[in-house]
């Protein structure tokens, strides 16, 4: 059996790598389509301050781009590395969207990205203005392959369990790619993204309008941002709600832990809006609660319910007991895969397989299973609650912040006055942490409501790590975390560097007038030249 | 010849655009409503600029004009 400290260390490990991660692909996924319209404006307008915005940006875009992929590459190795159980046992599936998500990532939009940059002089505006839109398009493919990968994880679609190579197989790759949890993750996610960029371009641009730099590509930056921020806020939560009601079908245990919900209620339920639940006790302290309110978000209707943690241990008890007797008749398979009666309790009990495995962490021997601890492991079925539910809130407060700062963000653009709202300026600035910190929040909701299984009721998180010894693990992970923090340093030194500058130092000073270039004193001409030339 | 080309062209697109339509929308609907989406917010912001170009020269032709209004 793998060591407890080891897997824990291990989900540290990869939750680092990951948080680090995101901290940089939700900018990319947006700011890149909010290239593609400022791209937009200057190929149809013809304004020489659209190009200064789109080079302005893109240069932004860049430095985040370079240390996206340098903390997603190691997050991939991670699965080979420090879950090799859970690469062997799913890797038929999981792999394929992953190898795709590298072609994406690493071809296709590390491509593009090449000649979006370095192309504005040798491509025509048309060929550049395609480059960019190919960008961004390749930038949220790339998301949507992870995402598929990361959905199959949560609610498992288009596999089967083959008893006789003990791995999961590819059974339908459209059940896949077009599972619910895959496509509501990943638009959520993807819009998410555009928020993140939107709440940064018009924090910077507030930044310069408040120290009356570069006014008129500020003003015309927060204009675009605050539109494309309040849409993509609208469609952010409406499209969490849509998530969310995936969640209540695909992983009740992880709505329960988001809603603090011990007991199983009549409707109409009331929403948690604020508790501080105790996993020991299995109850809430604190709790400020809203009649009604509960039924209506996730069942969308008034007489709906969902099943409290009660409800669902004691489901998940006949379930464990419904399995115990698949993982006895896959080790006589492990040994005989011709054994008939062996197949045949297999495929009696093959449902609730993986609740089997989850009793073996505290029965090793099947034959001898207690009824403790068969509640134990029920037990382990319920995700930290605490922690997914303070996640959750804190998500959705942010999003609800973003959405009060982008309606007031139109109202002031629209009207061409944003530059005179010092107060809102400042407010802009300081607004910039948050959607990175509610993409934070909404990973933590998704990844930690998922345990105690790293594929949703077929593999647990225990069996799925490598057999690390606790000192490897201790030492890589101190590796990792100062790398990125590394990484994060230089990343903030670039932007500020970079945000300091401004175009100024690059292009037109994003003042939209032509700037008199400067006089350039006649060179000495070197006799040996004028030889040549008279000679020629 | 040119016209016709373009034509062609955009005829294409427009036979990709449908069937991905009701390809998306049988079988991944919200991957439909991020392509339909996506281009909508994309637009509207590129608009919102533009109409901030007009507001700005409106407003430069008022104040030239002597008579300012508020927008």
């Amino acid at each position: 059996m793998i060591d407890g400290t080891v897997v824990d260390l291990s989900r540290i490990q990869f939750a680092s790598t990951v948080l680090y991660h995101f901290l940089f692909v939700p900018l990319t996924l947006g700011l890149s389509f909010l290239l593609a319209a400022m791209e937009t404006v200057y190929v149809t307008t013809g304004k020489p301050i659209y190009k200064e915005m789109a080079q302005f940006w893109g240069k932004l875009f860049m430095i985040n781009f370079a240390l996206g992929v340098a903390t997603g590459l190691t997050m991939e190795f991670q699965f080979g590395t420090n879950w090799s159980f859970y690469s062997s046992f799913v890797g038929d599936i999981f792999g394929a969207p992953l190898a795709i998500e590298g072609l994406m990532a690493f071809f296709m939009e590390s491509t593009f990205v090449g000649l979006m940059i370095f192309g504005w002089e040798r491509l025509s505006k048309g060929q550049h203005l395609a480059v960019t839109w190919l960008v961004a398009l390749a930038s949220n493919l790339s998301a949507l392959w992870i995402l598929v990968a990361n959905s199959f994880m949560q609610d498992p679609k288009g596999a089967v369990f083959d008893p006789t190579t003990l791995r999961m197989q590819l059974s339908s790759f459209q059940q896949l790619i077009f599972s619910p949890d895959a496509q509501s993750k990943f638009v959520h996610t993807s819009i998410a993204g555009y928020v993140t960029a939107a709440v940064f371009v018009a924090g910077i641009s507030a930044f310069y309008m408040l120290k009356k730099r570069h006014m008129e590509l500020a003003k015309r930056s927060f204009r675009m941002a605050a539109l494309y921020g309040v849409m993509a806020t609208i469609g952010v939560i409406t499209l969490g709600d849509a998530l969310g009601f995936v969640a209540a079908q695909a992983q009740p245990t992880k709505l329960a832990a988001m809603e603090g919900l011990w007991k199983s209620e009549p409707a109409p339920m009331s929403f948690n809006l604020i508790a501080f639940p105790d996993q020991a006790k299995q109850e809430n302290a604190g709790a400020v609660r809203i009649p009604y309110l509960l039924s209506l978000l996730v069942t969308h209707s008034i007489d709906g319910t969902v099943a409290g943690v009660n409800t669902l241990e004691q489901e998940a008890t006949r379930k464990i007991e419904n399995g115990i007797p698949a993982v006895q008749a896959l080790r006589t398979l492990s040994k005989d895969p011709k054994d008939a009666a062996a197949l045949a309790q297999f495929n009696a009990h093959e449902k609730d397989l993986g609740y089997g495995f989850l009793v073996q962490r505290y029965a090793p021997d099947l034959n001898n299973v207690t009824p403790a601890q068969v509640q134990q492991a029920a037990r382990d079925t319920i995700p930290p609650v605490a922690w997914v539910f303070w996640s959750f809130r804190a998500m959705v407060g942010f999003g609800l912040l973003m959405l009060a700062f982008f309606v007031l963000a139109v109202l002031y653009t629209l009207r061409n006055k944003v530059q005179d709202k010092r107060w809102f300026l400042i407010a802009a600035v300081w607004m910039i942490p948050v959607p990175f910190l509610a993409n934070e929040c909404g990973w933590l909701v998704a990844e930690l409501g998922r345990q105690p299984w790293t594929v949703f009721g077929v593999l647990p998180t225990w069996m799925s790590a490598s057999t690390h010894s606790v000192g490897y693990m201790v030492f890589s992970l101190i590796g990792f975390v100062g790398l990125y923090s590394i990484f994060i340093a230089v990343e903030m030194v670039l932007m500020v560097r970079a945000i300091r500058q401004g175009p100024e130092a690059h292009h037109g000073g994003g003042d939209a007038r032509p700037r008199p270039r400067p006089a350039l004193a006649p060179r000495p001409v070197p006799a040996a030249a004028h030889d040549t030339n008279l000679e020629g | 010849m040119k016209t016709f080309l373009y034509f062609l062209l955009f005829m294409f697109l427009a036979v990709v655009v449908i069937l991905l339509a009701v390809l998306l929308g049988d079988q991944g609907a919200w991957y439909f409503a991020w392509l339909v989406g996506t281009a909508m917010i994309v637009l509207i912001s590129a608009a919102s600029a533009a109409l901030l170009d007009t507001q700005e020269e409106h407003a430069a032709g008022q104040v030239a004009g002597g008579a300012r209004k508020p927008l």
